[in-house]
């Protein structure tokens, strides 16, 4: 199954109601669809390995993911959170 | 291990740390089973007993039971004495592992905690030295914890060597103050420490002038605090690294560090760094990322009013530790759109009511 497209999640249902592991919940089922084959027991028990290795640390901080740091080379996309800033919104700012 | 029903029940080694804290506050015995069973190296890691050892430091009472392969373990919680304590971390992980839990604790201990900790001070999975000194304490002030909190850093250690040293101070309380943070206001300034030890000491400039220059475009307050330790207090390996956080009108913090790595010049380090804090920027709301377990840890603890709170989305770990507050304390929390009628908004609204804790410890003082 796909990656549900409803943009807005109902949070309490699937926390506190439904069986879906906190990975499940954030980012579907999709990732494991790929490798599901048939009922195979054996890829399965395979999954949760590597579940196990992406959260089995207990730790507190994500790894540094620089592939999804690239979009801040984009001039554009750097603008789109400019009005966060309390100086956002007046042009090109301040610079030293 | 006999199991009455009374006993909490969970399996496997994620989320261990949390697990044990939520016992030891809610006063229910715990049962965690199946700790790598499946792994070649089945059961707790060494870091795992020595954070058992820690937590008995810290307390009196607390009976913990480990079956003999290791896989096992049996918390029955005691009281939370605090006082003058030393740890020695083992190098498998960093300081932040260990005091992380012991923040969530301290403030309802007996006795003000005054604990030293002896490791790597920062690495690249837990919360630094620098982001818990400027970072998760003050993540606590909304509560009412903040005077005479403090966290020293003596020394740094990086990894592997470490020979860092942390000194925490906390002061104790005897309720928490329901929070109501629903405006995540606007940043205001970016704060930073870039810190280098036993190597070029020009490695922590060129990592502050990368930061900003990418930063610069947003604000013209920034200050970014280049910590140099030398000799001695520089610890046992060679490391740098950038802290940043972004602070908002309202006080709401958010950061992100990037850590040296073999290869990586220091300029590409603080580029990550101020590209990661861009990020977090991004996702918003009133509490940084790492730290929405604790303060809803404090949200559940709080008086009984109904304590609000915006933030992101919820993290892996955090929606485990909404089913974990249940199981302990029974309390849920609401969480919905702060925007009903804009279908892009990601920030949510958490609400709970506060179950009144009260530090009991420090009453029998």
């Amino acid at each position: 199954s796909s990656k549900s497209t409803s943009k807005r999640k109902n949070w309490i249902k699937l926390i506190y109601s439904s069986d879906l592991s906190p990975e499940e919940i954030l980012w579907g089922k999709s990732k494991h669809s790929e490798v599901e084959i048939g009922e195979d027991d054996f890829l399965q028990v395979k999954r949760k390995h590597d579940v196990d290795d992406l959260e089995g640390l207990d730790a507190s901080k994500d790894p540094l993911d620089i592939s999804s740091l690239k979009k801040w080379e984009d001039e554009e996309m750097l603008d789109s959170i400019r009005h966060l800033f309390i100086t956002g919104g007046e042009g090109p700012n301040v610079e030293p | 291990m006999a199991q009455p029903s009374s006993i909490l029940h969970f399996s496997g080694h994620q989320y261990l740390r949390s697990r044990l804290v939520l016992s030891i506050l809610s006063g229910k015995p715990v049962r965690i089973d199946k700790i790598r069973s499946e792994d070649k190296n089945p059961g707790l890691k060494d870091y795992e007993i020595s954070l058992l050892r820690l937590l008995e430091k810290l307390t009196n009472g607390i009976e913990i039971e480990i079956s003999v392969t290791g896989t096992a373990i049996l918390l029955r919680p005691g009281v939370i004495m605090g006082g003058v304590l030393q740890h020695e971390c083992p190098l498998s992980r960093s300081i932040g592992y260990f005091l992380e839990p012991v923040i969530m604790l301290a403030p309802f201990s007996k006795k003000p905690v005054n604990l030293t900790l002896k490791g790597i001070t920062t690495d690249k999975h837990d919360l630094s030295a620098d982001i818990l000194r400027t970072v998760t304490l003050p993540h606590l002030q909304p509560f009412g914890i903040s005077e005479g909190l403090e966290l020293r850093i003596k020394r740094r250690g990086a990894s592997p060597g470490g020979g860092g040293e942390l000194q925490f101070l906390c002061p104790i309380i005897k309720q928490v103050k329901t929070l109501n943070f629903i405006d995540a206001g606007k940043i205001k300034r970016i704060r930073g420490v870039a810190h280098a030890v036993r190597v070029n000491p020009q490695f922590s400039t060129r990592m502050m002038e990368a930061s900003r220059s990418l930063l610069n475009r947003y604000i013209p307050d920034i200050y970014i605090y280049s910590d140099v330790y030398k000799g001695d207090e520089s610890g046992k390996s060679p490391g740098y690294a950038m802290t940043l956080l972004a602070e908002t009108t309202t006080s709401a913090i958010h950061c992100s560090e990037a850590i040296s790595q073999p290869g990586v010049a220091p300029e590409d380090i603080g580029i990550a760094a101020a590209q990661a804090l861009l990020s977090e920027i991004e996702k918003g709301g009133c509490i940084d990322r790492r730290h929405q377990t604790m303060v809803l840890l404090m949200m559940v603890l709080g008086s009984e009013d109904v304590g609000r709170c915006l933030m992101s989305e919820p993290t892996s770990k955090t929606i485990q530790f909404l089913r974990d507050i249940k199981a302990f304390f029974g309390t849920s929390f609401k969480i919905v759109s702060a925007d009903q009628s804009n279908l892009d908004c990601t920030q949510l609204l958490y609400s709970c009511y506060g179950t009144g804790y009260v530090n009991s410890n420090r009453t029998l003082a």
